[in-house]
């Protein structure tokens, strides 16, 4: 899976779930409510930077404490591409994952990259490179089997492809050995 | 194997795992609240479309609303009930208590068990022995739902060893408060982490519970404290389902080894912007505050009310300062009834709310104007989280919540008690 595109912005860390897709703002859990509700508490240009390019490039635990699935969706709904951050909060990377939403770890990325620079992202070998300064970094690859999930467009991309091969089958198995 | 990849290896029916594994793991118990409750529900009726497989397994409990606020809050709330009621899960309404400590007495956390939830806060559990970790919306209706199981990732662990004795009027919440200060809050993402130490062994279970809870809030993707006699003891109360208790070996692997003696400790206060930004509160003290509050994720417990009785005790409010007493459960709202705490808070001047999280994310109470404070048992501070951005949070130990509540400003609480 690879991502071409632009820069449109670079962020700190600690980047909050919370404030990605804040409650006093989603009156309405629907693609364009969320969209809407995007970064306001964070960014207030957001959107028009978005019109610049689609990579979003962040530094330490992006998407961190709340476990909403909102935070991905939004940033999925305003037409972000994918997000590049020197480690990502484990709800929002697993949320990220199960929606299909693109991500990448990467060490540093923040000074590798700035606002505008041209990327050219390979998710399935984790090579990164920056086509406006000529250089190339490597991120961090994930496993087989939950970048299948995330380019299947997410875990009910996964299911209904399983459902259909009826072929590995890693979760519709019985489910034994527990007490009911 | 540590405790977790003992379980997450029994749960997915392998011998061994370890970190960096992806494995596919049988989960026992999800906890859903009233806020994500109906998406979960949504993406599980107009998305997977299968039957719900094991609903007695899972609990939804509406702890961020005690009466809906607005027709909208209603709506969702009815929703969330008709979904319950239609595929049988258990429900606890408006009024039950705070969502981890309704799933504790429920039954629904037993020592050895995967525990997911849609609450971040739910790594919680790992206190009680278990594998305890927070989901999305997808991961719960899609796979835990439709077949009772979820797909984890085994995460490297940090041993957090805590030597020592808090002193008078220090308590468990300003050593988990402090801690989460020298962690970071980016200092162990995805990380698991085993909290031990003399220190955690000699806490009860309810005060053991606060420092899995904070685990979320640096990073990482589940806490833990290996269960002993005391788990048992503790968890038999609430459950006669029969249970697998897992410790860690003794020359497991850890990723890092973090050592702290806590013994010379000061009340701990974390102010707005994040839970990163802990100092001991005489660094904090004299600013103002006009809400005080005992409630939220691991707030409002007993243990918090009896700590806050003691300074209330034949004292008053100071001028302007609102008090919120919120339980987290019936049963302590009972047990405070029982030990004269309702009425002597009463008559300090605070107002008692119904069973609930109280003021999490200003739901149902607790927003603020960009001019006030409020200082809490609350598990987290950010900008806009309790209305304005440019409200305060300050979070303490409930001593330090009743000091500060008489005093008017943040104060240490060691001024209002006897320290012998």
């Amino acid at each position: 899976m690879k991502i071409h595109n632009k820069v449109f912005g670079v962020y700190g860390s600690d980047v909050a779930a919370e404030q990605i897709a804040s409650s006093k703002y989603v009156t309405a859990v629907t693609p364009e409510g969320l969209a809407k509700a995007c970064m306001k508490d964070i960014d207030v240009m957001f959107h028009e930077k978005l019109n610049n390019g689609k990579i979003m490039v962040a530094a330490q635990n992006f998407g961190c404490n709340s476990s909403r699935e909102w935070a991905p969706r939004a940033l999925k709904f305003s037409g972000v591409e994918l997000v590049i951050a020197d480690s990502f909060a484990r709800i929002f990377f697993r949320n990220a994952i199960n929606i299909g939403f693109p991500i990448i770890e990467c060490e540093d990325i923040c000074q590798f990259c700035e606002e505008g620079d041209e990327l050219d992202v390979d998710l399935s070998t984790g090579l990164i490179q920056n086509l406006t300064r000529k250089t190339e970094k490597k991120g961090t690859v994930l496993p087989d089997f939950l970048l299948d999930i995330m380019t299947v467009g997410g875990l009910l991309g996964k299911l209904k492809a399983e459902i259909e091969e009826k072929s590995s089958v890693a979760y519709a198995g019985e489910s034994e050995g527990k007490p009911e | 194997m540590n405790m977790i990849e003992k379980i997450l290896a029994r749960a997915s029916k392998k011998k061994e795992v370890k970190p960096g594994d992806v494995v596919v793991a049988n989960v026992d118990t999800l906890l859903l609240h009233d806020l994500s409750g109906y998406i979960t529900a949504n993406v599980f009726e107009n998305e997977v479309k299968k039957d719900l497989r094991y609903p007695n397994r899972v609990a939804m409990v509406f702890d961020h609303h005690f009466s809906p606020p607005t027709q909208q809050r209603a709506e969702v709330l009815e929703r969330n009930r008709e979904f319950a009621r239609k595929y049988n899960i258990n429900l606890y309404d408006c009024g039950s208590g705070n969502i981890h400590n309704v799933g504790v007495r429920g039954g629904f956390v037993r020592p050895g068990t995967i525990v997911v939830g849609s609450d971040s806060h739910t790594p919680v559990h790992g206190t009680m022995g278990c594998f305890a970790t927070g989901l999305g919306n997808n991961s719960n209706a899609a796979t835990v739902m439709a077949y009772g199981k979820a797909w984890f990732m085994v995460p490297k662990t940090i041993k957090i060893e805590l030597t020592g004795h808090t002193k008078p009027g220090v308590t468990p919440r300003d050593v988990a408060l402090w801690l989460t200060g020298q962690i970071g809050e980016g200092g162990a993402v995805y990380r698991a982490l085993h909290f031990t130490g003399p220190f955690i062994k000699e806490l009860d279970v309810w005060d053991r519970w606060l420092f899995p809870l904070i685990t979320i809030d640096v990073g990482g993707k589940c806490g833990f404290i290996d269960p002993d006699e005391k788990t048992i003891e503790f968890i038999k109360r609430y459950t006669d389902e029969p249970f697998e208790v897992f410790t860690s070996d003794p020359d497991c692997e850890y990723e890092n080894i973090l050592r702290f003696d806590i013994s010379d400790l000061e009340p701990q206060v974390a102010a707005s912007p994040t839970l990163g930004n802990v100092k001991p509160a005489e660094g904090f003290a004299g600013k103002p505050i006009q809400w005080a509050e005992l409630g939220g994720h691991g707030g409002g417990r007993l243990e918090d009310f009896r700590q806050a009785a003691r300074i209330l005790k034949g004292r008053k409010l100071a001028p302007g300062v609102k008090f919120n007493a919120v339980p987290s459960s019936r049963e302590t709202f009972e047990m405070c009834l029982k030990e004269g705490i309702v009425e002597m808070f009463h008559q300090a001047g605070a107002s008692w709310f119904p069973a609930s999280t109280g003021s999490n994310q200003a739901i149902n109470m607790g927003a603020m104007s960009k001019n006030e404070a409020m200082i809490s048992t609350h598990a987290r501070n950010f900008p806009g989280r309790n209305g304005s951005p440019e409200a305060i949070m300050y979070l303490s130990s409930a001593y330090t919540v009743a000091a500060s509540a008489v005093k008017g400003c943040v104060a240490d609480p060691r001024e209002f008690m006897e320290v012998s």
